[in-house]
């Protein structure tokens, strides 16, 4: 009771000394206060002080003064003690002294020692806590950081809050420096900074480790031995010879497969939908050979973005341009009869919302879903505005008859190899019909027990046959003029989506238009205020887009969000792109998270470097190519890997992030693999069309893999090597069953986007290398083919180094190999290898579902009807087997994974 | 040496500009081994009695009126109908529902009269030791979003597996092993692999699977033929032209690393089958597991590995059983899989015990859901089983500073949702870390331009849990 009348006491004379001070005349602490302090509340602590009174962690409301004197329950009236900054327990708790106790209790929140001085000085200026109309007066006058105008925010403090200028840069209208007409402008920029950092650049590769950073740059795959004897040729006399030669790896049409490699990534492409079922997705494919083809053809990128926005609203009977919205459905998805449509719906609407954001505008939109964004300027209701955009947009396989330029190669193989498994299962499923018929006894007990008189996996089989008669039925569709595809018009509920969905005859018939509204917290049943479709407020106030609104109703809404996409008034698209490119040939982004612009994402290194290619790129009309030959005939991009003053690198730039020297990056899984083929001979060249099988670990390939209803079918290869060894672009991705070598040296995986590949250098990597199958049948394939091209053992050798290394042997290296050579074929020869066998069936044993008892099946696998195994160490002769531990040993080497 | 980082061979990452670069490989180690690097660690945020995990991974969705919660009430309302409506139906709501009664017995086990289904014969005998906990909700009734939350935090999957996290945070306490172990069964979840990734944690970090069958370690061994003495040429080979390769290029570090995998890489084929094998245990350990008995074999195998790998120091083992997802005949497949399971996991946590080991271990048991008190008509007639749900489920906790021999929260009188002690996943993601030293605020990796955790964007500790 004392303690309590002695706190009104204080009370009373605090508040009466906060309004002490003349009108006008703004105190220290006023304008810490106004500035620092309550920003600082707003933005760390009231999300559990205050935001939400009902929910106020430790007892301690923040939101008033007089609260605050009050405390909490752990440290009471000792939290804030006026005038004594040092003492309270408000600044002692934010320096994160106490342990436990440390606010905000999130590490990464953490307050910046500036920070947490600006609330001590507060408190030993008297903490005093002017009115909010007093503080909007300080912060009009006073305040650093800029306020952005936004749609609305769910609060006002948000909606006042300032920003550091320094993390808008994305949203501001490019800024476009003059470069002197005879200096090229990437190494204009690139080389300022070097000097203002005092740092000498590196001189240029040798034209042989360029040539071969070109190819794996522009092409993904190994030099021609020939081109690249011949660019050193022509380098060495002008190195104007340089554009030439990028130009002719550009009208290769590997270059579109290896710039798709890069956006698929980022779309997150995957030939199957994931999660319980895993359906085969059999027209994805499409999509991809659409990615490969725009980027061949050099598709200007604004047209390449509203295709794949917008496409069917822009011309829906065009095949490429339904094909291309195939983008908005590649995320993970599915509808069973366990879901809840509204919800599954709504996993959709998010994460179309997310993808758009991230890909195009480096806006990872989920942060504003629940809340105003933490960090970016993104209210949520941007988030809604942008999702409101999709409420009309359905999913739907849409007719597209096939292009003159899409492969229909192996369809007819492919539809009969999928028949052949589809007629083994029926005959399984009859077989056991009449069995369970003959032996199905009456259930005892009041409800079923199953003590019914069959075995234990007859019904599990029963339903792991029905389960993949329908996914290998999907697979059927794969050969089929028909797109994964959308459509706009009404929701229509689903049920259990399992193979085509068509589009209604009239699609404003049936069903229920989404509603445009925010939903509080992010749960789809709490519908709130509601939004109109649009784009970032952002970077329509800052950019100084003009304002363009956009159609509800039955409006072409995505359309309208295309337009506005790749309008040259926005700031982020042509930004965001030309760092993807840029980040695609150096190994990182000007601005270091291509996926996120945002404050919490790295600052661009070269702002202006980032803004003059941005507008350069739109200039000469969102031309790749064109953007790819300006980087490349810089000198920026033909530094050596290796800096002749390391030294002076590591203290000036121990990071790299200032392009002094090229920096080198190990070859991604695709590459590797795609090289090994190139090398062996036996690369299938061939471009586009359905996803091709490989051999996969047969390990992996055969184990049991569990879906909704039962196990899936093994994996099957493709029956002949050409089918098998295509390049891995067109590997089929099965989102539940990653193949293993393409994992294990950091292949993504399809769930989410990836923004730049990632390298880590792990022993599974070299076990991979050194043991699996593929790589001895690819080394094989290697040794045969060099025989065959070559007689004397060094001939053998220097053309083994030419195919896989693209450079001659040394003395030194040629006698090591022969050696090593000679010693592996004396104890090949004291080998007798067999052919390998393949069964056409495969026993299987899982557990039954029902009975939660194992049982054994059999399964019929077709392929190995006809499979035709990679050359075996049984048909090839001792020193052919003995060539191969050699052409092991170069496929293991750090040169033929490693670029300079 | 840490390597993993955006296609850079000289740029630092973050991690590394935070725990330096660490020369040499010391030790030729297992954990090396697999990782070529020497584990980093973040080291514990607080004390804590827990310092490694076995996590018993129920795959399929247990069903907790038939295992520890019981529920008389559904006794009376045996095949009596039942509608589900409104918003959240789900195809599997429509139709015709009927509620369904437990077919086991259950009884008051232990000086804390814990409720058992009387199915558990060995378990009920170590329920003083376990905290059942009835409070946890999930967010989705598919089985592979609904593991991928269990295990990951995030329902799309792709993102760390909590004993990633674990060992990011807390490092391996012997470097002759993987920080972090996963004992699958022959058949994978459904959302496979990713189940156990690291994410976008380094990929050290990632559940290194043992396969019950085949080879343990994919492409642990070379293809038939190809004899350890070549290999060892080979590699002689590969080290003498790698090496003049390197010394054009000193600075690369990350080229010196991959030449040390591959010697890592030859002797990992000759310790992993070492790791395996069972010899060394008594025959009486052996059955106090249930191994030879094909009933039990399996998951005793399990078991008894993940009792053998955290007593060599593995920080965070997880093992699969299952499949658990009865729609149908709950009697036979629940008795079936309990029976599976009962008399490992009781010998575990006995030999835990007795070894002194159990106090420092936390053992936790949970599968991805629970299930309905209802079911639909299936074939023809009411079946005796329970479909998926996202609002109940038991899970239980031994050893390592649990709440040993109490029951927390409950659900309401039919098993049809959590009433008390509710929380969401995130909030178990976040105890579970604090039993083992760790503050789920701090554990963050950056990436993709934001801070990252297990709970996604942060949760609370369920003080009831903790001892």
């Amino acid at each position: 009771m004392f303690i309590r009348s002695l706190f009104c006491v204080l009370v009373h004379i605090t508040i009466g000394w906060v309004t002490s001070p003349a009108f006008g005349e703004v105190s220290v602490g006023e304008k810490l206060f106004a500035l620092k302090v309550k920003p600082l509340f707003a933005q760390k602590c009231m999300a559990c002080h205050g935001d939400e009174p009902k929910k106020i962690k430790g007892d301690l409301d923040m939101r008033t003064r007089e609260s605050l004197l009050l405390g909490g329950e752990t440290y009471e009236d000792e939290v804030l003690i006026p005038g004594k900054g040092e003492e309270s327990f408000l600044y002692i708790l934010s320096t994160r002294v106490e342990e436990g106790m440390e606010m905000p209790p999130k590490e990464a929140d953490k307050l910046t020692e500036e920070q947490t001085w600006g609330i001590r000085d507060w408190i030993n200026e008297g903490a005093p806590w002017p009115s909010q109309e007093r503080v909007a007066m300080i912060q009009k006058k006073y305040a650093e950081g800029e306020q952005v105008v936004t749609s609305k925010a769910l609060s006002d403090d948000w909606q006042k809050r300032r920003y550091e200028t320094k993390k808008l840069w994305a949203y501001r209208p490019l800024k476009v420096e003059k470069v002197p007409e005879d200096e090229h402008p990437v190494d204009w920029f690139v080389n300022r900074k070097l000097k203002e950092a005092g740092l000498d650049p590196a001189p240029d590769s040798s034209p042989l480790e360029l040539y071969r950073r070109m190819s794996f740059g522009l092409t993904g795959l190994p030099p021609g031995r020939l081109e690249a004897i011949k660019f050193e040729r022509e380098f060495g006399n002008s190195h104007d010879a340089l554009l030439a030669h990028a130009q002719e790896l550009m009208a290769s049409p590997h270059y579109g497969e290896h710039f798709a490699r890069h956006w698929l990534d980022v779309a997150r492409y995957a030939d199957s939908a994931g999660f319980a079922n895993d359906y085969a997705r059999p027209n994805a494919w499409r999509y991809r050979d659409y990615v490969i083809r725009s980027f061949n053809n050099d598709k200007p990128y604004d047209r390449f973005v509203k295709e794949q926005v917008a496409g069917d609203e822009m011309d829906p009977t065009n095949s490429e341009n339904l094909v291309a919205t195939g983008f908005l459905r590649m995320g993970p998805w599915e509808q069973t009869g366990m879901s809840v449509f509204k919800e599954t719906r709504q996993m959709w609407l998010d994460d179309v919302t997310d993808s758009v954001g991230q890909t195009f505008l480096a806006h990872a939109m989920q942060c504003a879903k629940c809340h105003d964004h933490k960090f970016d300027p993104v209210p949520t209701r941007d988030y809604y505005g942008m999702m409101a955009v999709f409420s009309t947009t359905q999913f739907a396989e849409r007719k597209a008859p096939f292009l003159s330029s899409e492969s229909k190669e192996g369809f007819d193989t492919f539809a009969q190899l999928i028949q052949s498994k589809v007629s083994s299962y029926e005959k399984q499923k009859r077989k056991l019909a009449q069995k369970i018929n003959q032996l199905k006894k009456a259930e005892t007990g009041n409800a079923k027990v199953g003590d019914n008189g069959l075995d234990p996996g007859d019904e599990a089989s029963q339903s792991r046959i029905f389960k993949n008669l329908i996914r290998h039925r999907i697979e059927l569709d794969r050969v089929e003029p028909v797109t994964h595809a959308v459509y706009t018009g009404k929701t229509v509920p689903m049920k259990n989506v399992q193979g085509r969905l068509n589009i209604p005859e009239d699609p404003w018939a049936k069903g229920y238009l989404d509603p445009d509204v925010i939903y509080d917290g992010g749960s789809v049943y709490a519908q709130g205020e509601a939004v109109r479709p649009g784009g970032l407020s952002a970077a329509e106030s800052l950019g100084g887009m003009t304002p363009r609104p956009f159609p509800a109703d039955k409006g072409k809404r995505r359309l309208a969000l295309a337009e506005w996409i790749v309008n040259e008034e926005n700031p982020l698209t042509a930004r965001v792109m030309v760092n993807r490119i840029w980040s695609w040939h150096f190994g990182r982004g000007i601005a270091g998270n291509p996926n996120n612009f945002g404050g919490t994402g790295e600052l661009p290194t070269h702002p202006a470097l980032l803004d003059y290619l941005a507008d350069w790129f739109m200039k000469n009309g969102w031309s790749v190519k064109k953007l790819n030959q300006l980087i490349l005939s810089s000198e920026t991009y033909r530094r050596s890997s290796r800096h002749p003053d390391s030294d002076s690198l590591e203290k000036k730039d121990p990071k790299r992030l200032l392009f002094a020297s090229f920096i080198p990056r190990r070859l991604v899984a695709e590459e590797i693999r795609d090289a090994m083929l190139l090398a062996s001979g036996e690369l299938n060249f061939k471009v586009g069309g359905i996803p091709a099988r490989p051999d996969l670990n047969p390990e992996v390939a055969f184990q049991p893999r569990q879906i909704m209803g039962g196990t899936a079918s093994v994996y099957e290869p493709d029956p002949l090597p050409s089918q098998r060894n295509r390049r891995t672009i067109y590997a089929e991705r099965i989102r539940g069953l990653r193949d293993p070598f393409l994992e294990a040296f950091n292949q993504p995986g399809p769930e989410a986007s990836c923004e730049l590949r990632q390298t880590s250098t792990v022993a599974p990597q070299a076990l991979t290398l050194l043991n699996a199958e593929e790589v001895h049948d690819r080394t094989l394939a290697f040794a045969a083919r060099l025989l065959k091209e070559r007689k004397k053992e060094p001939a053998v050798i220097q053309r083994a180094f030419a195919l896989a290394l693209g450079r001659s042997a040394s003395a030194d290296e040629l006698s090591a190999c022969i050696e090593r050579w000679k010693q592996a074929t004396a104890a090949e020869k004291e080998k007798a290898p067999v052919s390998k066998t393949y069964s056409q069936k495969i026993k299987r044993t899982v557990m039954a579902e029902k009975t939660g008892e194992p049982y054994d099946f059999w399964e019929i696998l077709p392929v190995y009807e006809t499979y035709q195994p990679d050359l075996q160490g049984s048909e090839v002769d001792a020193r052919t087997r003995g060539l191969a531990h050699v052409c092991l040993v170069i496929f293991n080497l750090n040169e033929f994974s490693y670029l300079d | 040496m840490s390597i993993h980082k955006p296609n850079l061979v000289a740029n630092l990452t973050r991690r590394e500009a935070l725990y330096g670069l660490s020369g040499g490989l010391g030790s030729l180690a297992f954990a090396s081994m697999l990782q070529a690097e020497g584990a980093h660690s973040i080291g514990s945020h607080h004390p804590a009695k827990a310092k490694r995990c076995i996590f018993l991974m129920m795959e399929g969705g247990p069903s907790h009126i038939d295992t520890f919660d019981p529920k008389p009430a559904l006794t009376k309302r045996h095949l009596q109908k039942f509608k589900r409506s409104g918003d959240k139906e789900s195809a599997m709501s429509s139709g015709e529902r009927y509620f369904v009664q437990s077919p086991f017995d259950f009884i008051k086990a232990g000086k804390c009269e814990a409720d058992v289904s009387a199915e558990w014969h060995h378990l009920k005998n170590h329920v003083d030791d376990l905290c059942f906990y009835r409070g946890c909700q999930v967010e989705s009734v598919n089985h592979p979003t609904a593991c991928y939350h269990v295990n990951t935090g995030n329902r799309f999957g792709g993102d760390p597996a909590v004993g990633s996290w674990v060992t990011y945070g807390l490092g391996t306490l012997n470097d002759n092993l993987p920080g972090f172990v996963v004992l699958p069964r022959n058949s994978y979840p459904q959302g496979g692999a990713s189940n156990w990734s690291n994410g976008y944690l380094p990929a050290d970090h990632q559940g290194t699977p043992l396969r019950p069958e085949g080879s343990p370690i994919l492409d642990l061994h070379a293809p038939a033929g190809v004899t350890r003495k070549d290999q060892r040429h080979n590699l002689d080979l590969l080290a003498k032209l790698n090496g003049k390769h390197f010394k054009a290029r000193p600075d690369q570090g990350e080229l010196d690393a991959r030449m040390s995998s591959y010697e890592l890489a030859y002797r990992m084929q000759m310790e992993v089958p070492g790791i395996l094998d069972l010899k060394g245990e008594t025959k009486k350990t052996k059955e106090a597991y249930g191994i030879g008995d094909s009933k039990t074999d399996s998951f005793g195998r399990k078991c008894l590995l993940a009792r053998r790998l955290v007593e060599k120091g593995v920080r965070f083992v997880q093992a699969y059983a299952g499949n658990w997802d009865s729609h149908d005949y709950i009697e036979r497949a629940h008795g079936s899989l309990i029976r599976s399971v009962d008399k490992p996991i009781a010998a575990l946590l006995g030999d835990l015990k007795e070894r002194g080991l159990l106090e420092d271990t936390l053992v936790v048991w949970c599968g991805e859901f629970g299930r309905t008190p209802d079911n639909g008509i299936r074939g023809g007639g009411a079946s005796y089983g329970r479909d998926h749900n996202a609002k109940a489920m038991t899970m239980w906790f031994a050893g390592g500073g649990c709440k040993a021999g109490h029951t927390i929260g409950a659900t309401d009188e039919i098993g049809a949702e959590a009433v008390e002690c509710v929380h969401h996943i995130r909030d178990v993601h976040v105890t579970w870390l604090n039993l083992l030293g760790l503050d789920d605020n701090k554990l963050t990796y950056y990436h993709a331009g934001r801070h990252k955790q297990l709970s996604q964007f942060g949760g609370e500790v369920i003080r009831e849990l903790i001892a």
